[in-house]
Formats: C-alpha cells, structure tokens, sequence
C-alpha cells in the first residue's frame, strides 16, 4: 500500500507532538525503536540513522555535559568536585531530553525519507496551498546536489591557476573569496534564466493551476489522518491542563 | 499583456490589506509567544522536562513563522522567489566551506542576509522561515529556529533599505543588533525544547552560567547574547562584501536595490527597456 504524503506528514508530525507533550523517556525510547524498526523496514535505516546521528551526537554530548554536571536545582547529589555537581536529577532531565529530542528528529527523518517530492509537491498543489511553496520545496530538494558538484568544479578551476588552500587566516579568507563569488555570481544569474522560464509559461499568473500529477487518497487514510490529529491535539490539551502555570500566590 | 488591469482595485486592496493582517498576525504571535514564555517560565525545571514551555514554544513560533509565509510568498515577484531556493542552498553550502577554513562561527545566514540585501525584509523574512522548514528534511532540529530565522532577514532587509549597507563599516554593527534581538527570541526554543545547546564551544559557556545558579533560560539567553552578535556580524560582512563583489549589472537588476539605493556607487546605465 502507498501512504499519501500527507498521511506520512500526519503521523510524523502527531507522534512527535505526542512524545513531546507525554515527556517520559520510556516513551520515546519506545518512538526511537519503533521508528528504527519502520526505518529498516522501508530499507532507509542506514541513512536515517546516520543522518540523526549527526544531529544529536553533538546535541546528546551537550546536555550531558550541561546537565550531568551543573544543575542547581538538583538535590540528589552523586559526585563533586569543586563546581562541579553530578546530580541524579540533573542526569535525569538530561537522559528525558535527550531521548526526547532524539525520538522527534528520528521520526521526522524517517517521513523526509521516505516521502517522494514530486507527490508532495503536487499534493500540496491540490490542497491550494500557494504554488510557490511547492517550488521553493522541490528546487531546494534538487540544487543542494548540483550545487556541491558545481562548488567542486569551482574550487578544481580556481585550484589548477594556482589558488591554495592553506596559509594563515587572511589567504585563507581569500581563498575563500576566490571561491564563493564564482558561485554566487553563477547562481544569481541562473535564477534569473529560470524566472524568466517559469514567467514565459504562467508560474506567477494568478487563478487556478492545471496539475498533472494525481496522487491517490484513499479514504482509511482520510479517516486515519483526522484521528491522528484528534489524538495528538487531545495530548496537548492534556498536558496544558496538567501544567498551566500557577498564577503567582501571595 | 499585464493581467492588472482586469483585477478591480477593490479586490487588490482588500487582498494586500488581508496579507498586511496576516504579516501583523503572525509578528503578534512569535512577540506573544516570546513574553508568555519567559513571564511564565517553570521556576523548577527539576520536576520534569520542561513539556508545557516547549509546547508552548513550539505552536507560537512555528504558527508565527507560518503566517509570515503565507503573507509574503504569494506576492513575491517570480525573480525574487527564485532566489529563496538558490539562498537556501547557500546557507548550507557557505556554512560547510566556512567550517572547512577552521573559524569557530556557524555562519548560518549568509544566503538569507544576501536575499534581505538585495530583495527586501520581506522577501528576508520569508526566505530565513522558508530555509528553516526546507532544511529540517536533513535536519529535523532547525525547525523550531523558524522564527528566529525569518527575524534575522528581516532585520537584514531593514539595515538595507535604511541604507546600512552603503557604508562597509556600518554592515557589522547592524548585524550585532540583529544577533542580539534573534539570539534573545531563539533562547527559549534552545531552552525548552532541546534543553541546552548543540555544541561543545556554546555548551561550556551555558555550563558556566549555570554553575554561577542560573535558571536554564537566563543561562542560555546569555550565551546567545555572547556569541549571536558576533557571529551575525560577520555574516553581515560576508555578505556585504558578496555584494560588492558582484558585478553592478546584476546587482542593480533588483527593484529594491534600486529604489532604496541600498549599495554605494550608482547605477549602471539602464538598458532600454
């Protein structure tokens, strides 16, 4: 079975607005296996995994560093040395955090993934959002590839009339400047060409848009989404109503 | 050839005074959300996560961010709004060759203060709040950044069209304002939502604030104001000398250059048009 785009959006989405407003690292360790498990299955576990990691290494070292040892309002304390406090209670809220945080980009990963640009794109198209979204989407989706091959060609050209790459800080810098404008130059030119081909065929024109590119809906995933979006809008509502902040007694 | 005149003016004023309310709307919420978060902040982060700020933190900005989208995109002349996806680009792709000269800066804005430059503080704005959804494809933890980010071009576009940018020198000392004002709004979504910073350099100075008995927020609004201005203020003045660079034909094809005379020197001769 094909999922719509926007049924992959509404579970990602909900299932990371729940885990957030649920706040208990059992949870979101759960959310991370599910997800792993998902990942494998849909044979982008690789990727995904290796793309959180990159995100939440640094993150996870952070808070650990932050948490585990600097946290005043713990009371439980473990080890000290000098400043420094390892607190039970700053070791959790890092640990609830970190799981957190992790179980949310893996779940969000998982859906970029998986999902086809073109069907989202003409997904979004259908559902009035403004064409130009849809756009700014798919052209990002597709130049950052173009454009590290064309910031490699660059550096290649500038290289062989004898720019180098190392020194102090000021040829450093300009080796830089030998680099970027080439690119920024080439780019700001190329964008100009492609508006001029977008407006000759009507992208700015306003009133209704033909699309070419039906993406099926079933309705169960109708009925999934709008349950989805029930259940994770009463999880916020829950816990807004169990931790709406007192008003300051005198 | 133009459609313009076929659209009654009645109907445009309404739509432009509808965007206007959506632009004032979406401003309201990111400024109502920012006060609401610090004037409530939990004094005990020790029970718990802190779910509700974050909560709170996440709808606010991202609904801000959202209805300056839709305010701005629909009416952003097509040459413009090519440019978002080229800005984009350039936001990761000068970030990653930054990172490879060694300086201890992130540098995530250089195409977004580029576009505020040469298209405006509302092309800015959209374009920072649109590099944030777009990039949470790869990287999912700069989604909540968005307002923050359409702040940033905004402000860019603002120093530009007051003429900021005529002068190389005046160039960083907007962008230290701008980093103030975005380090200060982000810091809550640092601190609620992800609980600290990513970072080794950041992190051991948020752990010195806290060491001196800091609550997180304060802490972490600290750090952003010592390291945001800065780092904005060389991305302002990468970008000033990326527009100077340019040839003056290209730069000047921009009506916002133009109109606000925002670079030095005059305009080339106009081609017959």
């Amino acid at each position: 079975m094909r999922l719509h785009p926007f049924t992959a959006l509404t579970a990602a989405a909900c299932t990371a607005v729940a885990t957030t407003a649920a706040a208990s690292w059992p949870l979101s360790v759960a959310v991370v296996v599910a997800t792993a498990v998902l990942a494998a299955r849909a044979r982008v576990a690789g990727r995904v995994l290796f793309a959180a990691a990159v995100t939440m290494a640094p993150l996870c070292l952070s808070l650990l560093v932050l948490h585990g040892l600097f946290f005043p309002e713990g009371r439980t304390v473990l080890a000290e040395w000098g400043p420094a406090r390892v607190t039970a209670e700053g070791l959790e809220f890092a640990l609830d955090l970190a799981t957190r945080t992790s179980a949310c980009v893996l779940v969000l990963l998982l859906f970029s993934f998986t999902v086809s640009v073109p069907d989202l794109v003409s997904a979004l198209a259908a559902r009035s959002v403004p064409p130009q979204f849809g756009f700014v989407l798919a052209s990002t989706l597709t130049l950052v590839p173009a454009i590290a091959a064309r910031l490699d060609r660059i550096r290649q050209a500038q290289e062989a009339r004898g720019l180098l790459l190392r020194g102090g800080l000021l040829s450093r810098l300009g080796a830089l400047r030998l680099q970027m404008v080439p690119l920024v130059l080439g780019l700001i030119d190329d964008a100009g060409i492609r508006a001029q081909a977008l407006e000759a065929r009507g992208f700015g024109a306003p009133g209704p848009h033909t699309i070419f590119r039906h993406v099926e809906d079933p309705p169960r995933q109708r009925i999934f989404r709008a349950v989805a979006l029930v259940l994770a809008a009463m999880a916020v509502v829950l816990r807004l109503l169990a931790s709406w902040p007192e008003v300051a007694s005198p | 050839m133009s459609s313009s005149s076929l659209t009654l003016p009645e109907a445009r004023k309404a739509a432009s005074r509808n965007r206007r309310i959506l632009e004032i709307l979406g401003a309201a919420a990111i400024a109502g959300t920012y006060i609401f978060l610090v004037l409530t902040q939990p004094a005990d982060i020790a029970n718990g996560p802190a779910s509700f700020s974050a909560l709170v933190a996440l709808g606010g900005f991202l609904l801000g961010a959202v209805l300056l989208i839709v305010a701005v995109l629909p009416v952003l002349p097509t040459s413009t709004l090519v440019l978002i996806p080229v800005a984009l680009v350039l936001n990761v792709v000068l970030g990653q060759v930054m990172g490879s000269t060694g300086l201890p800066f992130y540098f995530d804005a250089i195409g977004t203060v580029l576009i505020a430059v040469l298209a405006g503080p509302a092309a800015g704005a959209a374009t920072g709040a649109l590099s944030s959804i777009v990039w949470s494809f790869f990287n999912p933890t700069v989604l909540p950044f968005a307002a923050g980010a359409a702040l940033i071009g905004f402000l860019a576009g603002l120093a530009a069209r007051s003429g900021l940018f005529r002068r190389f020198y005046l160039a960083p000392v907007a962008g230290f304002i701008t980093g103030i004002v975005a380090g200060v709004v982000s810091a809550p979504i640092a601190a609620f939502v992800f609980g600290g910073t990513s970072g080794v350099g950041t992190g051991a100075i948020v752990s010195a604030f806290r060491a001196m008995g800091d609550t997180l927020l304060a802490a972490i609004t600290k750090q952003a104001l010592i390291s945001d201005p800065m780092d904005k203020a060389i991305v302002f003045a990468i970008a000033a000398m990326l527009v100077y660079a340019l040839p003056r034909r290209t730069t000047f094809q921009f009506p916002f250059v133009r109109r606000f005379r925002v670079l030095a020197g005059k305009a080339p001769a106009a081609p017959a048009s």
